[in-house]
């Protein structure tokens, strides 16, 4: 049985005098799904199907996102920005460079640690340590010049998936359901896909809905954590039904009483979504079915590398919720901050970490590209690679490791609308900062609802006084990487 | 470029600081282009003053051209062309850019005729086309004739914020009126009308859950429910559910909600704050005690000078980052700071005074008549407070603080006791050896043997266990020649006795002589830092070797012994020493260090410090002890010193506060030399001296400027200098920075201690150590999370809301629409608080009365009848009833501020006692009863409904305040559990807790 409707029958059981207040309660946590003024904010929702489709601004060039959220940072000079004078300067002090960063002294700086070689057709120089990704060099379009709000991983996160260093607001995934609806009926509309390895530090705020309606918020599972609870233990279909029948028995009578409640509609429409996910959520996440050479192609296979089958499991997963309909799917590469033992946090012993990290990200993340592209569905999927912020050009002192750096680094994209074989924006030669085209992540955001037919200055919703954006009063379309 | 003069701009809103410093460099590179073209405009004949018309020439280009983006709609950058007051005082962060003073150089000429199209107004991707020369000059010309400008013909006016509703004086017209009128005269309007009244029965549900957040008492409603028809029965009711502490507890919640208080920090880690909870306890005995709200709003901002230390935990329940969470570097650090003192002003401004104050952080306010510098102003009456613990002045502090002097006494007299067991001071030591933890040989003349044994005096201590039992993992007997042998074997029949042992499969007295080495195979000895083995051989063999350690695979160091002797003999009561390692001293610490030196008789004491860890040494304070325990030291004994020289920071390091009885860095001495320097102590009599006790910071703060080598001399009948103590048998003070600085837990040495000695410091010691433990205790327990409060920072207008661009100094001063309160920067951190709280607790402040009855009115209708109950401001939304909303106000300031007095008015009124029903009439007009044509449905909150599952099975603890309870294990009202900030719990989170969690930040 759905948490939910476990927790309404409680209720109702509850003494009548306590029953009748929690009823009260329960019909007034559904106005969630009315909340806001619907005349002031931009989107229409009708509660009794916050699913419904609705159209975009104008015609979206991508129908899906999948969006690669590699936490802890990801260091650009590692993997796409290639700084050859860094070899040259490798070991030697950064002149006029900061004696102090985040997490303490810095020291000298230091050689990307791993090689670079050119790629496709492109030549776009990329280094060894993803190579499977790096044979598709040609599909994606860099930007090498974004620039963080914060250096902090928390709010980073924050503001990489909600546009805000604060925790409350609404993420990425969220704004997109709550414009478009979903377009699958019997599967969430946004699903978050966290790493087997656990979540990234901001946990559920990367997909939570903020002040939105709870409605839109992602939905978590993953290959290895499906939905809990999908099946009630010593019960069965006849029962189930039963129950079923009488929940609507006395949601009727509810209506009766309160034939104004516009609510009581929603919460119905809520349950009956439950009830076919109940069904559905299950088959899809049965990666076993899957042809072997599949599972081989993704490494799901690989008994020497745990990790990195479990994550290749994610991966497939996502493309089965591609597949099946699903508008947003997170997929999380990378937990919370462990001194770079389970994400991309290198500090201290940065290049060990990475062989690690690298080994479980690269061939199913490439795999799962590839197949998306075999099988059309990259042509209205826009495939989203990100990670907080970068890091630094130099050791921290005593360590062999990179401290965090906000203010210039690498994230990618490809698929539906996208120029493959760009590279947008600059750092400078050591990279140290964003020099050309410098884009804040609210352009990276603004480009992606763009790519999905919305305009980030017209998708708001009116809260405490305020029409929130995900861009804030920032953001500008980041045109040279669009087709 | 373009790019960068689009973000420039994009990025002036709201916090993107990082940017800033690009802004200024792209001002660098701007400049000459703008003279530029300013050249190129004046090479040009300028049209007559006269042809200019700002209505038929002027207002069209701005219409065409700039109005998308700076008029009524949209205001990038700050600046609208639309309004004339607005137009000509220019954007955000800029002077004017319509300067009729300097004909020709106003700046909005050089944006709107830059010859380069990326660096041009309008943008080229604007939509909008860029200006024909002809509209150039004449915008030129309309400059030059000093940009007249019209008054009265803009199209589009500006909200005057002095007709703003709130922020005028309270209307006192009604007060002759009740609710019921009230709500009635709104109804009428609508042509609805009051639903019928709700049971007596429904009525006490309703109010007994909003009242104290449980269903009704069942005596209570069995009394009611036959006595509701007599006068004055609801009216009893309504006494007495706010005389119990169930009131003060509920309605705390609300308060607690609007202030984001939590029991813990937030953030990732969201890691406790322990002494949260007191101020949580001050809100409800406020609210219990009916305290006027205007003193409830005193006390909260400066309650530490008005006799109520933990009401000020309201000034610091955001949640801010700890030390660990904000980057070392120096900027990081500041924002921090800034966001810190931001939370305050915000508090203060959303809870009392229904003002985003915030908003003007990073620009002057966009809808409310707060300046940007007017923010910072505010910031400035709270520059001084600190998020941290303070020890408060409350009866539950005072009965720790007693408790812990009754604790210092005891610790007192346990340390003198223990000061008779202290090794004596050997001066003149030769360097000792010290022992290693692998392997220890000592080689001798051959001589007959038959019994060995090893004496063990003293360990080295634990890390963090202190002194332990030591432990030898192999004790070897090695006979001479060619064929030499461990004869301590016990296969050659050696036996083996010893002390005691504490024994377990891998110590057991066998082990050391079993051949086989390491910890799993050792003798452990039953007795801290001692202990005793001797070996006794099957016969009289020629030994010249004896060979032992600790663990010879290397595995462990701890549990050495460090002080030892072997002997060896024939005759197992004359044995003959072999080796002897005296204990040595524990290295000098920085808190005390104890010489006890063999009594003597003297005049004058001489302190010589002959090397310091660094720096000039510093002393705070040197005690000398005579054979009766006084410290004669003392100048109040009539003791002279001298010194060879003195670093002088008055009342902090001077030569008087080396016996001034007072530790710590504040009363100490420092030598004028590098190093050295020396201290002669002359007492009025002779003294029996038997103890020197000195330190460089007892609190324990400072570690540098230590004595590391000296000496302590006394002056005999001779006139001879005699050196009494020194650091010669001490352990060496590293002096290799990289090295963990040793500490000691004990200064107590096993050396020569009789067993019932050694027992009776081993309890002195554990009783030492637990009262140690309840110090800490009842030290943390005098403690509030209340704010600390210092010298206020200095606040200056940050540009943008970046810490790293500071502009003017500013002033505490209230925003300037609402008066002319400016507190000189040299008002102390009291003064500055209490200020802005008399100004938000006063009668004729408009906003602070709205909002407290507005809450009030949102506490019992569950939406106020200002929905934005923290916005009071221009883009809040307007009160449903503002007569209604006034009379509260009214009435609440007329009662001295009682908020009890306005409950009972609101949970007597008809309005509060209608049916919740629905009705068609009213259902079409109001379909959310904002007007009260019935008493509005709500929702339960996830505290009430859990403590009335709790309350109706008869398992609801009533226990009152104290330490917050886990939410999960007990069954304590819900009020008194540790509230998270961030949403961790999930069963809360089911019934809604997540809406008051959330957006705590």
């Amino acid at each position: 049985m759905h948490p939910l409707l476990n927790r309404k029958n409680f209720l109702t059981q509850a003494s009548t005098a306590l029953g009748s207040i929690a009823l009260t309660s329960l019909l007034s946590s559904d106005r969630l799904l009315a909340s806001g003024k619907s005349s002031e904010s931009a989107v229409q929702i009708d509660p009794a199907n916050p699913y419904a489709p609705r159209a975009p601004h104008f015609q979206a060039k991508a129908k899906n996102v999948l969006v690669i959220f590699c936490a802890g940072a990801v260091s650009q000079l590692e993997t796409w920005d290639y700084k050859p004078k860094l070899i040259e300067w490798d070991d030697r002090p950064l002149p006029g460079g900061p004696s102090v960063t985040f997490q303490g002294p810095a020291g000298n700086l230091a050689r990307p640690q791993y090689t670079f070689r050119q790629r496709g057709q492109s030549g776009k120089f990329v280094s060894d340590l993803l190579p499977h990704l790096a044979d598709l060099t040609d599909d994606i379009a860099f930007v090498h010049s974004l620039t963080s709000k914060s250096n902090t991983h928390g709010p980073a996160e924050n503001f990489l998936s909600t546009g805000f260093n604060l925790d409350g607001f609404p993420s990425l995934g969220a704004w997109v359901t709550y414009a478009l609806g979903s377009q699958c009926e019997n599967l969430p509309a946004y699903v978050a896909i966290p790493d087997p390895r656990g979540v990234p530090q901001n946990g559920s705020n990367n997909w939570g809905p903020g002040f939105l309606p709870a409605a839109f918020q992602g939905t978590t599972f993953s290959a290895s954590d499906p939905v809990r609870h999908l099946k009630v233990a010593d019960s069965n279909e006849t029962a189930e039904a039963a129950t079923r029948k009488l929940l609507e028995k006395i949601q009727r009578r509810h209506l009766d009483q309160f034939p104004d409640d516009a609510q009581l509609a929603a919460r119905i429409a809520s349950y009956e979504l439950a009830a076919r996910m109940q069904l559905s959520v299950p088959m899809i996440t049965d990666i076993d079915r899957e042809p072997a050479h599949v599972l081989k192609a993704y490494g799901a296979d690989d008994s020497s590398n745990k990790e990195k089958a479990a994550f290749a499991r994610n991966c497939i997963l996502a493309r089965r919720l591609i597949q099946s309909g699903v508008r947003f799917v997170q997929l999380f590469n990378g937990a919370y901050a462990s001194a770079g033992k389970l994400n991309w946090d290198g500090h201290n012993d940065l290049k060990n970490q990475y062989d690690v990290h690298a080994a479980i990200m690269d061939q199913p993340v490439a795999a799962l590209i590839r197949d998306l592209k075999a099988s059309g569905l990259l042509d209205e999927t826009l495939v989203v690679w990100c990670t907080e912020f970068g890091r630094m050009p130099f050791f921290q002192k005593g360590a062999k490791g990179r401290d965090h750096n906000p203010d210039g680094f690498t994230c990618w994209m490809t698929g539906a609308g996208i120029r493959g074989g760009v590279s947008h924006g600059q750092t400078d030669e050591l990279g140290v900062k964003a020099i050309e085209d410098i884009h804040p992540l609210y352009d990276f955001n603004a480009t992606i609802l763009h790519l999905l037919g919305l305009d980030h200055e017209r998708l708001t919703y009116q809260h405490n006084g305020i029409q929130r954006r995900l861009t804030n009063v920032e953001g500008a379309v980041i045109q040279p990487i669009l087709r | 470029m373009r790019r960068l003069i689009q973000f420039f701009l994009a990025s002036i809103h709201n916090g993107f600081t990082r940017f800033a410093t690009l802004g200024v460099v792209f001002f660098a590179i701007w400049n000459p282009c703008l003279r530029l073209s300013q050249g190129t405009l004046q090479a040009q004949e300028p049209l007559t003053l006269s042809t200019v018309d700002f209505v038929r020439d002027v207002r069209p280009i701005f219409e065409n051209h700039c109005y998308g983006c700076h008029g009524k709609d949209k205001q990038k950058s700050g600046f609208r062309l639309d309004i004339k007051s607005r137009a000509l005082h220019g954007g955000d962060n800029y002077g004017p850019l319509i300067d009729p003073s300097t004909p020709g150089k106003s700046p909005i000429l050089d944006w709107v005729s830059n010859p380069n199209p990326s660096e041009r107004m309008p943008p080229n991707d604007s939509g909008y086309p860029a200006l024909s020369t002809d509209q150039v000059e004449k915008l030129k010309a309309w400059i030059q004739a000093g940009a007249p400008w019209p008054d009265g013909i803009d199209t589009t006016e500006l909200p005057d914020p002095k007709n703003h509703w709130s922020f005028k004086p309270l209307n006192k017209e009604h007060s002759t009126l009740s609710i019921d009128d009230l709500v009635a005269e709104k109804l009428k309007r609508s042509g609805l009308d009051f639903s019928p009244m709700a049971t007596a029965i429904q009525w006490l549900r309703r109010i007994s859950f909003d009242l104290h957040g449980l269903p009704p008492d069942p005596e209570l409603a069995k009394w009611f429910s036959s006595h509701h028809d007599q006068p004055n029965a609801y009216e009893r009711v309504v006494d007495e559910l706010l005389a119990s502490p169930r009131y003060a507890e509920r309605w705390a919640q609300h308060w607690l909600d609007v202030v984001r208080y939590a029991d813990t920090h937030g953030f990732e880690v969201n890691t406790e704050r322990p002494h949260a909870w007191h101020y949580r306890d001050y809100v409800i005995q406020a609210l219990d005690n009916d305290l006027p709200f205007k003193e409830f709003i005193r006390q909260q901002i400066a309650g530490d000078g008005l006799g109520q230390d933990t009401a000020t935990g309201f000034l610091i329940t955001a949640s801010v980052l700890l030390p660990g969470q904000i980057g070392a570097d120096e900027p990081s650090k500041r924002l921090a700071r800034q966001d810190a003192i931001d939370e305050i002003v915000v508090n203060i401004g959303q809870s009392f005074l229904g003002l985003s104050i915030g908003c003007a952080r990073c620009h002057d306010h966009k809808f409310d008549p707060i300046t940007q510098e007017d923010y910072y102003a505010m910031q400035a009456f709270v520059a001084g407070v600190e998020y941290e613990d303070r020890i408060v002045d409350t009866p539950w502090a005072n009965e720790q603080k007693t408790l812990q002097e009754l604790i210092d006494k005891e610790l007192h007299a346990i340390d003198q006791q223990l000061r008779k067991y202290e090794p004596v001071a050997r001066p003149q030591s030769a360097p000792a050896d010290v022992p290693n933890s692998i392997e220890n040989i000592v080689r001798f003349d051959p001589k007959p043997a038959r019994f060995v044994k090893l004496e063990i005096w003293d360990a080295n201590l634990h890390p963090t266990l202190g002194l332990i039992e030591p432990c030898i993992d192999e004790l070897e007997v090695w006979t001479l020649g060619n064929d030499a042998k461990n004869v301590a074997l016990a296969n050659y029949g050696t036996k083996a006795t010893a002390s005691g042992s504490r024994e377990s499969q891998i110590h057991k007295l066998q082990h050391i002589h079993d051949g086989i080495t390491g910890n799993s195979s050792s003798w452990m000895s039953d007795q801290s830092g001692r202990g005793w083995v001797l070996l006794e051989l099957s016969n009289v063999e020629t030994i010249s070797k004896i060979v032992w350690g600790r663990d010879r695979l290397g595995q462990f160091n701890d549990r050495t012994a460090t002080a030892y002797r072997i002997q060896i003999g024939t005759d197992p009561n004359q044995l003959e020493d072999i080796q002897k390692v005296l204990p040595q001293r524990p290295v000098v610490q920085p808190t005390m260090n104890l010489e006890r030196i063999t009594p003597t008789k003297t005049n004058s004491l001489r302190f010589t410090i002959l090397e310091t860890s660094n720096l000039e040494p510093c002393i705070d304070e040197l005690e000398i002890f005579n054979a009766i325990g006084e410290n004669v030291a003392l100048a109040k004994h009539g003791t002279k010193v001298t010194s060879t020289g003195d670093s002088v920071s008055p009342n902090r390091h001077e030569l008087r506060l080396i016996n001034d009885g007072l530790y710590g860095n504040s009363h100490s001495w420092m030598s004028d030399t590098i190093g050295k320097g020396s201290l002669t102590f002359e007492f009025a009599n002779q003294q029996h001296i038997e103890s020197i006790v000195w330190g460089r910071d007892r609190e324990g703060t400072y570690q540098d400027r230590l004595a590391i080598r000296y000496r302590i001399e006394t002056l005999d009948s001779n006139g001879t200098w005699r050196i009494v103590a020194d650091d010669s048998d001490r352990s060496v003070y590293p002096t290799d920075p990289a090295t963990p600085k040793p500490h000691t837990l004990s200064n107590v040495a096993a050396y020569r201690l009789s067993d019932v000695e050694s027992k009776a410091v081993k309890e002195l010691e554990n009783r030492r150590k637990e009262l140690q433990a309840k110090r800490r205790t009842s030290q943390e327990n005098q403690k509030a999370f209340a704010g600390k409060f210092r010298t206020p920072d200095p606040i200056h207008l940050l540009h943008r809301g970046d810490p790293e661009q500071p502009r003017q100094s500013i002033a505490p001063a209230i925003p300037s629409f609402f008066g002319s309160i400016q507190l000189d920067p040299s008002a102390s951190d009291k003064q500055r608080r209490l200020a802005i709280a008399d100004w938000i607790a006063s009668d004729t402040n408009p906003l602070t009365p709205r909002v407290i009855a507005n809450r009030i009115w949102q506490g019992h209708f569950g939406i106020g009848l200002v929905e934005t109950s923290n916005d009071f401001g221009l883009n809040g939304t307007p009160p449903t009833n503002p007569e209604l909303l006034d009379w509260l106000a009214v009435r609440l300031i007329e009662s001295n501020w009682s908020l009890k007095s306005l409950h009972r008015l609101i949970v007597l009124s008809r309005t509060y006692r209608q049916v919740a029903q629905s009705n068609q009439a009213g259902n079409s007009t109001d379909a959310d009863a904002r007007l009260l044509w019935r008493y509005p449905r709500r929702r339960l909150e996830a505290e009430s409904l859990r403590d009335s599952i709790l309350f109706v099975s008869g398992q609801l603890s009533l226990t009152m305040y104290g330490r917050g309870f886990d939410l999960y294990q007990q069954e304590s009202e819900t009020l008194f559990s540790a509230p998270l900030i961030v949403p961790m719990r999930v069963k809360a989170r089911a019934y809604d807790a997540p809406r008051r969690l959330r957006f705590k930040r």
